[in-house]
């Protein structure tokens, strides 16, 4: 089996391309997110031109580097250590993008998003010039965007399996102290001590051991751990090739995602090259050291996401999790003593043995060192994934690096963390990012590094309906109270939206949350987490839905009405729209209101084209009048089935 | 089981589901890739081929059908010829997704998870994978189509019935 060295040494010539030092290296970052916005015409079109024109540079894919807002994007680099980031290059602008950064060799241009490396030419500006790059700490994003994550050479040229050779030439005792050293928490969102979850499985009796990395991702809002996978593969690998080496395991899985195909090819392509180069397999690196893995392929559950369940689902099993004790150190995969870990556990694992553990706590706060990613989006102005050290403010990371609300909007909410972890009110803003933080203000917890920002256009119960009915479409069925609970609280909320509510339901919440905690595991225990926030700090919102029938976002479909003025001087004045609205309506109604003398009736789909091509004139009213009687029969029908 | 599909029909499936799962052994966790290979053969997961994955990884019937239906991906009638995939996630939600995806099931006349009856569109119900900054998205057959709005879903599903392209 080659040696480390050996490994440096064949990876020289991708280092020497990462580097740009004989000829420029155009790299396009692709991922999921860019290749959304079309990067890979992007770097189709660069390609072929630079074949055409004969001109001297490599043209290469990378990693995307987490700032979806800017993509497509294309780094310049040159000899000397040059990287300049361009942002929006789309593949109508390459032939003018190629011109100037190669013809020209001009360094600014409409594209120029910052400086990464080098001395850039004056006027250009830096990466750190923009505060939503210097707030963050970039070290697990360090190589995301700069290396091919199908290459396993540019891994090993920027470092990767260095922590793994360190770790290997120490006992099993000393790994497990650095890492506990570190005070790693969990990334999953539980934050549970990650080497004292490997000494667990180190000293348990069981033989062979199993160690499982949890790639179920399944709270939607959150791509951070598809980041790893997608842009950066081998740190996984890594991370838990030193879990294994550590807590004496011999086989490992990766159960990705079904939703995540990029990150499930790349991830199976890493693997598969780790095994060539003997990072995988017998003896790795020389040493006394052998391992298996396997890569996993959900099929669309969110419980098996929670481990006992992705256990189960590995075992050829319906991924229902299990009561626990016996925990997966006791019994595990195929009954085998095992370890489960979240993607950035293992990710930051790698990255502690690659530097040690002192230099990860020089950034973040004393009872969590280090850094975590976070994926914003919903309400801001800038969505992507961004790595924090522990300890900056949600505001920080919402204002400077989300850009706040949507111009003429206003912060209303942060939802973190999945559908377990309920809403947060203005104050959210001020917590710092922090597991402690958060539940010191009685908020579930910080999640695993998903952040949905709403502004004063959500509403929240109608966001509650929707995470309640999530939560009821994923229950394993299991228990009752999961299943039955959830689905009661759907049926309630929805009656609310329809204009049902009743002064009972306040009541009818509570029982049923305090139910709910009687369910087997997380899912069901944590289900009434957004109502039970509701309850607390929209009490007000909630009370206008049951006791008002009005909805102050003008969201909810049944307390709403939309009303087309109908009057002859408005339509004159919007001819033109209102002509394009009643085409496009799908039913007769905005025919009706344009003028038009229509026969029949048909309901209103409440889809809401009308308002978004006529703004000028629908207008949102309250579909229900102070006295009103309650509608007789509410449909409370699963919108979705 | 075998009622419904007649013995000469379930024999032949049986053979080439065999076929398919070439590789795969009992007792070692492959019933998601089994059946994630039959569905990549066929689309959906037949009915007549679920004795076929039994036999092979020594199972009971009821325990494959159990994973077919309780995962969301696999699908127990055909897909249509281009998926429409609407993403339920948070970030389209609080943008307006409700919106489109009452402008799909109106205009295709059909609910989630169903398709048109010439089985030419069909709208499936999408989990959020990360890209929302196009919210409020679908997904055109894998493709991110977004940021929509109720007028933009209404052409797209036009163009789309005409036979273009997204
Ligand atoms: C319903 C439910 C869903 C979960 N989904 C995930 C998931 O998608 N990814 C994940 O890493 N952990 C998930 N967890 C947490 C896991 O059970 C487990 O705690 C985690 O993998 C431990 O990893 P860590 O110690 O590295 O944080 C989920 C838990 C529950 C109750
Ligand atoms: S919520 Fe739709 S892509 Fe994330």
């Amino acid at each position: 089996m080659p040696t480390y060295a050996e490994l440096e040494a064949q990876a020289a010539p991708a280092k020497r391309r990462i580097e740009a030092r004989d000829r420029p290296r155009l790299a396009v970052g692709i991922d999921t997110s860019s290749i959304a916005v079309g990067a890979l015409k992007t770097l189709d079109a660069l390609r072929a031109l630079v074949a055409s024109r004969g001109l001297d540079a490599d043209v290469v894919q990378t990693g995307g580097n987490g700032l979806s807002f800017a993509n497509p994007q294309v780094e310049v680099g040159r000899a000397g250590g040059s990287r300049i980031l361009y942002q929006h290059v789309d593949a109508e602008d390459v032939p003018d993008f190629l011109e100037s950064v190669l013809v020209r060799g001009e360094q600014t241009n409409r594209w120029l998003l910052g400086a990464l490396g080098g001395s850039p030419a004056s006027g250009v500006a830096r990466m750190d010039d923009h505060a939503w790059w210097s707030v963050q700490e970039r070290r697990l994003m360090s190589e995301m965007g700069l290396i091919d994550p199908e290459s396993i050479d540019d891994a090993l040229a920027t470092g990767a399996y260095a922590g793994l050779e360190r770790s290997l030439v120490m006992t099993q005792e000393d790994v497990i102290a650095e890492v506990t050293g570190s005070k790693l928490g969990g990334r999953s969102g539980g934050f549970f001590p990650t080497g004292r979850k490997w000494d667990f499985l180190r000293t348990s009796p069981t033989t062979p051991k199993t160690m499982v990395c949890n790639a179920d991702e399944g709270d939607p809002g959150a791509w951070v751990n598809r980041m790893t996978m997608e842009d950066d593969p081998h740190a996984l690998i890594e991370g838990m090739l030193i879990g294994a080496w550590a807590a004496g395991a011999a086989t490992g899985y990766i159960y990705v995602r079904e939703e995540y195909p990029l990150a499930f090819e790349r991830v199976v392509k890493a693997v598969e090259q780790a095994y060539e180069r003997g990072l995988l397999g017998k003896d790795i690196l020389g040493h006394d050291f052998s391992f298996e893995m396997k890569v996993v392929r959900g099929a669309g559950s969110y419980v098996c996401g929670e481990e006992s369940g992705l256990i189960a689902s590995i075992e050829d099993a319906r991924g229902m999790p299990k009561i626990r004790p016996p925990y997966p150190a006791a019994s595990g995969v195929f009954g085998q003593g095992s370890n489960v870990n979240n993607v950035g556990s293992y990710h930051c694992a790698a990255w502690i043995m690659r530097h040690g553990v002192e230099k990860y706590a020089d950034v973040g706060t004393e009872r969590n060192p280090g850094t975590m990613l976070f994926s914003l989006s919903g309400h801001v102005q800038r969505a992507g994934c961004f790595e924090f050290a522990f300890g900056v403010t949600v505001g920080q990371a919402y204002e400077i690096c989300g850009g706040g609300a949507p111009v003429g909007h206003t912060f209303k909410a942060l939802q973190p963390g999945g559908p377990l972890l309920g809403v947060l009110p203005e104050f959210a803003l001020d917590l710092a990012i922090e597991p402690e933080a958060f539940r010191e203000k009685g908020a579930v917890g910080l999640g695993g590094g998903g952040f949905v920002f709403l502004d004063d256009t959500a509403c929240v119960i109608d966001l509650c309906a929707q995470f309640e009915w999530f939560l009821e479409d994923e229950s394993c069925g299991r228990c009752t109270t999961c299943h039955g609970g959830t689905q009661r609280m759907v049926e309630i909320i929805r009656r609310i939206q329809r204009g049902g509510g009743r002064e009972s339901d306040i009541g009818k919440f509570r029982l049923i949350a305090d139910t709910l905690k009687y369910s087997n595991c997380f899912h069901g225990q944590f289900a009434p987490s957004i109502i039970v926030n509701t309850m607390t700090w929209f009490a007000a919102e909630l009370e206008e839905h049951i006791f008002s029938r009005h909805c102050r976002a003008g969201v909810c479909k049944g307390l709403t009405r939309y009303e087309a003025g109908r009057d002859k001087a408005t339509r004159a004045e919007y001819a033109e729209a209102y002509a394009r609205a009643a085409e496009t309506c799908l039913t007769l109604a905005m025919r009706r209101a344009a003028g038009d003398a229509v026969e029949g009736q048909e309901p209103c789909l409440e889809c809401v084209v009308c308002a978004e091509l006529l703004p000028q004139a629908v207008h949102v009213v309250d579909a229900f009048e102070q006295g009103d009687p309650a509608p007789e029969l509410i449909s409370i029908q699963p919108a979705y089935e | 089981m075998t009622s419904f599909y007649g013995a000469s029909a379930r024999n032949e499936a049986t053979l080439e589901v065999r076929q398919i799962l070439e590789g795969l052994a009992p007792g070692e966790g492959d019933l998601l890739e089994a059946l994630h290979r039959v569905q990549h053969r066929y689309g959906y997961i037949p009915q007549a081929a679920i004795p076929g994955v039994a036999q092979h990884l020594r199972l009971p019937e009821s325990r494959v059908y159990g994973a077919v239906t309780y995962y969301s991906e696999f699908r127990q009638t055909p897909p249509p010829e281009t998926k429409i995939s609407w993403c339920s996630g948070p970030a389209c939600y609080i943008k307006g997704s409700e919106n489109l995806r009452l402008v799909l099931e109106g205009l295709l006349a059909c609910g989630m998870g169903e398709n048109t009856p010439d089985n030419r569109l069909g709208l499936h119900l999408g989990q959020c994978n990360g890209t929302c900054d196009n919210a409020p998205q679908v997904w055109v057959d894998g493709e991110v189509v977004g940021p929509l709005t109720p007028s933009k879903t209404v052409e797209l599903v036009r163009r789309l019935q005409a036979g273009d392209q997204p």
